[in-house]
């Protein structure tokens, strides 16, 4: 799942990132694509909780790719 | 600008344009030069413009933002911007009580120290700082905040400071009804002049309040279940040898790597405490007010003479200050450009424009919400918390704890509005 937030500002791209890791409950990944600084340090901590591990790419200037990696995608996912 | 790739930028190599490095060299060389054209109006006004220079690079570089340490903080239980707030009070208390106590050694006979942000506390207070709270929230980022944000190019931002004057306006002509019946009957308590103990347990009970807030942050903060911190960042890995190669490093860890909280909290606090050391201590809404009653005035629309606040402090705009170039205006406008210098610098300034145009609205709403309580409470979170906890004012606290309970109805709002 994709989410394009550029534009948005806190603490909206946190919510939906949030919104999303909590519906998808580690089925799929969640890419964040964002320009606003300020996520990069408050949607990292919020992966764990929810079961997942992030990375961050500077993919522009200023433009970052976050991607949510589910821990243990084929046992959450794969019942389903 | 590379396309239809998918770029991966290694933190040595940032995709950033060198233009803006350039851009922001020339606008600190320009800075630089207003600070000396600033000098010829009053000496101090230099260092003051240099200071909110200082300031603005340090709200931008730590990413800094009060409204979403009170958001947040209940959002999603985390204290990482709140514990960078209270470092910053801890070094500003420390230093304000100095300077308070070489203005007034003998604090129990009821003198204030001058220009300290000892302000009225009573409903005007509470009133303010749970009107201001939703505001911060709905607008997505508070006074400071939505300043140094437009210096990094966020259009909505600029709306919710557009937002503050006319709400600063809107107050003004309420002003002497608020002053007659609330204002002027309440109390300014200020700790030293109130406590037996003087400066010493006005200072230790400040302490212990600051130290309260940051324990109850880290138990709130552990039953959400954060380990608290964040795992190293990537540049921090890989150790440079070669003294170019650790001066670059240097360099990143300043101007393009974002600042810790804390960093930042204590820089801030610091800035404050200098400020306070040239002439006043750090504050916003005081300019800010002095916009919308200049506009007022020259719509010929004015509110007449607003009772009281001459005398009030804080930031209220004193009606002596004419001109342009006054204190306010350095610290103010300085932050908006220091700001600037910081995220051409880091390759982050981007004229945004968000995607919905209920945004606008959002910042329109908020920042009218924020300037008529900042008006109020005369001050926002720099003036009337920031700068109000170390002048051991009891007002600080106040508006601090009524800045939570609007933080908190904001953030209900925020959920319904997609």
């Amino acid at each position: 799942m994709e989410l394009d937030v550029r534009g948005e500002v806190c603490p909206y791209p946190m919510m939906k990132a949030v919104q999303a890791m909590k519906k998808l409950k580690g089925r799929e990944e969640v890419v964040v694509i964002t320009d606003h600084a300020p996520c990069l340090e408050t949607i990292p901590p919020q992966a764990p909780r929810h079961g997942y591990a992030y990375s961050i790419e500077q993919t522009g200037s200023p433009e970052w790719r976050i991607t949510l990696t589910p821990r243990v995608p084929a046992e959450m996912g794969g019942a389903r | 600008m590379t396309t239809g790739t998918n770029v991966r930028a290694s933190s040595w190599a940032p995709m950033r344009l060198p233009a803006q490095s350039i851009a922001g060299g020339v606008v600190l060389v320009a800075a630089l030069a207003f600070s000396r054209v600033a000098g010829t109006a009053g000496a101090v006004l230099a260092p003051l413009w240099l200071l909110g220079m200082l300031a603005g690079f340090t709200l931008q570089r730590s990413r800094f933002c009060f409204a979403s340490a009170f958001r947040d903080f209940f959002l999603f239980g985390q204290s990482r911007i709140l514990n960078g707030i209270l470092v910053g009070l801890a070094i500003s208390t420390a230093g304000f009580a100095l300077l308070m106590f070489r203005q007034v050694p003998f604090p129990q006979f009821g003198a204030l120290p001058n220009e300290a942000h000892i302000l009225p506390v009573g409903l005007s207070t509470v009133f303010g700082g749970v009107l201001f709270g939703i505001g911060m929230v709905l607008a997505g980022g508070c006074s400071s905040g939505s300043l140094y944000r437009v210096g990094e190019g966020y259009v909505a931002s600029a709306v919710a400071v557009v937002g503050m004057v006319v709400g600063l306006g809107l107050l003004a002509f309420q002003w002497n009804w608020w002053w007659d019946g609330v204002i002027s009957n309440e109390p300014k308590l200020w700790l030293p002049g109130r406590l037996p103990g003087g400066y010493g347990a006005a200072v230790a009970l400040t302490f212990a309040g600051i130290a309260g807030a940051f324990v109850l942050g880290l138990w709130w903060e552990t039953r959400q279940g954060f380990g608290g911190g964040l795992p190293a960042r990537a540049a921090d890995a890989e150790a440079p040898a070669g003294v170019r190669a650790r001066l670059g490093a240097l360099w990143r860890r300043v101007f393009v790597d974002g600042w810790s909280p804390v960093m930042g909290g204590a820089v801030l606090g610091v800035t404050g405490l200098l400020m306070y050391l040239a002439a006043q201590p750090f504050g916003v809404t005081g300019e800010l007010s002095r916009w919308a009653q200049g506009s007022t005035r020259a719509l010929d629309l004015g509110p007449g003479v607003l009772k009281g606040l001459d005398a009030i402090g804080g930031c209220a705009a004193r009606a002596g200050e004419g001109g342009v170039l006054t204190g306010t205006f350095a610290i103010t406008v300085g932050v908006i450009v220091g700001s600037l210098i910081a995220a051409l610098f880091s390759g982050e300034f981007k004229l945004r424009f968000p995607p919905h145009k209920r945004r606008y609205a959002q910042a329109l709403v908020g920042g009218l919400a924020m300037g008529y309580a900042s008006g109020l409470a005369i001050g926002c979170t720099i003036g009337a918390f920031f700068s109000s906890i170390p002048s051991l004012s009891v007002s600080g606290w106040v508006f601090g704890a009524s800045l939570a309970g609007g933080a908190w109805i904001g953030v209900r709002i925020l959920e319904r509005i997609p």
